[in-house]
């Protein structure tokens, strides 16, 4: 693999795994849904 | 209907998330991801595939989850009135038609596929893969057993995989019978991470393959891997590049595909509809980019080389390919066989349950049925399809006939009208307050531009490129074949039977005083 390459995959990985955990953890750290209001 | 909308809804935040994410991640990830990416430049295929994921798909998929909770609200949940509601009117409602037929008739072949991977999964539990002699005559062994396998070698056969299509259906049956919260969100919730674990197995298993024939010492994993990452930015100039990579995101995304409107219009007013629509798409990216674009070429390159990639198609990649590879891998190797299929099978069942909700949810809706009347006519109809596709199955004839005409063909033009529904006849401004609505995230003000001008325009022209360079090629050859033919009159007369439902649906909501057009905010 030439170094375009470990650029290109290292870029898109840490883009995927880093949007995903921060998407959970501020999935996780929100506030606790309202189970009274009804759509 | 307000009765079933205080019983049905969703159980968690995390759950509805998983739930999408679940009929997002699919074959597509696994197979035709890796399959796309090396044909159209490797690496710089990532260019045109983040600028279609952030131009495209995340907008669209916002708009989709915007418009559905809001049709929710007005309480429907099927994918024609809610575009009814949001497109004010007719031409929107009946255009609509396609959130029902695409995830119904795309069933109607995904099921098989589907039925192929848990037969695999079964014959390697079973010790039943056999592969004897050199690559080469592995290779024909593995295509022979492909052919015998999924009954993809003559028409008018029901072979053992008609067994394994029973036990999936029924299985896609109970688990939507059993409804979101005790069905499908309960078991996406254990199958997601499931998926991941499986998926972290073999991954793990393909990087630790050093290189395992000292004969091809080229043949190892960090070529493997510059096999699909290594950038050809010559690819970038061509438009068939920037075409595929659109497509694989939609296949990919499940945008344009009318889950997302029936999924989302389960949730409530203030919930949130910006971070979980975000969550579900890096999930999607996560399985495709993160497991798919590092197993399946890096496997098959290693054992194989170059000259054992190329040519081979995603799916013959897949199921013919891999298993020559899972042989070369010893002890191990039916083990990781295992795990890759049931891995495939926890992908196509995620998404197979959610393609019978919206029929399942549009039958009740418009036809006044119970939830079990809605579920058996619903399975009627994609069961009689799905044994079409499994009679015809000789080249997979019927099945790339829907795949290519519903499949592909109609995600595009649904996903553009309901962009087109959002951004210029609801409003992409009352759109965009609609996702503020709730939100733990703000959506960056860009996205308002985005969503009403860029959008569409890049929409139109990828349909237009895709209408230009394949439809013309596809109808002279569906002329020929009447195997071709017969399935668009199924797929059309599918549409019809949608099209009269529809009708009376509409009579019955504007007869219960619903707000059918969006009249009100």
């Amino acid at each position: 693999m030439n170094a375009w390459g470990w650029i290109f995959m290292l870029i898109s990985l840490v883009l995927v795994w880093g949007t995903t955990i921060w998407a959970y953890l501020k999935l996780l750290g929100a506030p606790p849904e309202d189970s009274s209001d009804q759509s | 209907m307000s009765t079933q909308k205080k019983t049905i809804e969703w159980g968690t935040r995390v759950g509805v998330i998983l739930a999408v994410s679940g009929s997002a991640v699919g074959l597509g990830n696994f197979l035709r991801f890796p399959g796309q990416a090396a044909a159209h430049g490797g690496g710089a295929f990532m260019i045109p595939y983040v600028c279609a994921l952030l131009l495209l798909a995340l907008p669209i998929g916002w708009a989709e989850w915007a418009m559905a909770r809001h049709g929710g609200t007005k309480g429907f949940h099927n994918g024609a009135a809610i575009l009814g509601v949001c497109g004010k009117g007719k031409i929107a409602r009946y255009f609509g038609v396609l959130a029902i037929l695409i995830p119904m008739v795309v069933y109607m072949y995904y099921v098989y596929i589907e039925a192929w991977c848990l037969r695999y999964s079964w014959e390697y539990l079973t010790g039943g893969v056999q592969l004897t002699g050199s690559i080469e005559e592995q290779v024909t062994e593995a295509a022979r057993f492909f052919g015998d396998a999924t009954g993809t070698s003559t028409n008018g056969v029901l072979n053992m995989s008609a067994v394994f299509w029973l036990i999936v259906v029924t299985l896609n049956i109970v688990l939507v019978y059993r409804g979101l919260k005790g069905g499908i969100e309960k078991f996406c919730q254990w199958a997601l991470p499931a998926m991941a674990l499986l998926a972290v197995i073999v991954l793990v298993r393909v990087l630790t393959l050093g290189t395992p024939d000292p004969t091809h010492p080229n043949q190892n994993v960090l070529n493997g891997l510059g096999y699909l990452w290594n950038p050809d930015f010559s690819k970038l100039s061509d438009f068939e590049t920037w075409l595929a990579a659109a497509g694989q995101i939609f296949f990919s995304l499940s945008v344009g595909f009318g889950v997302i409107l029936n999924y989302a219009s389960y949730l409530k007013k203030k919930d949130d509809v910006a971070l979980s629509g975000m969550t579900a798409s890096a999930t999607n990216e996560l399985f495709e980019v993160g497991f798919g674009g590092l197993i399946t070429i890096t496997a098959a390159f290693v054992f194989l080389g170059a000259s054992g990639i190329v040519g081979t198609s995603t799916f013959g990649l897949g199921f013919q390919t891999l298993p020559v590879v899972f042989h070369q891998m010893g002890v191990a190797g039916p083990w990781i066989g295992f795990a890759w299929f049931f891995l495939l099978f926890l992908a196509a069942i995620t998404s197979s349950i959610s393609m019978l909700q919206p029929a399942k949810t549009f039958f009740e809706e418009a036809l006044g049925m119970s939830h079990g009347k809605a579920i058996a006519l619903t399975s009627v109809i994609c069961g009689l399809g799905s044994l079409w596709v499994i009679w015809f199955s000789k080249n997979t004839m019927a099945l790339d006939t829907m795949d290519f005409w519903v499949g592909t063909f109609c995600i595009f033009v649904l996903a553009t009208v309901q962009i087109i529904c959002f951004g210029w006849v609801w409003g992409a401004e009352k759109g965009m307050r609609e996702l503020d609505q709730g939100a733990l995230i703000r959506i960056p003000r860009i996205f308002l531009f985005i969503m009403k001008w860029i959008a569409p325009i890049y929409l139109l022209v990828v349909l237009g490129g895709f209408c230009y360079s394949q439809l013309p090629g596809k109808l002279r050859a569906m002329a020929t074949n009447p195997i071709e033919l017969w399935t668009m009159v199924i797929i059309l007369a599918s549409v019809l039977l949608l099209v009269v439902v529809l009708a009376i649906g509409e009579r019955r909501w504007r007869a219960a005083g619903l707000d059918v057009d969006g009249r009100t905010s």
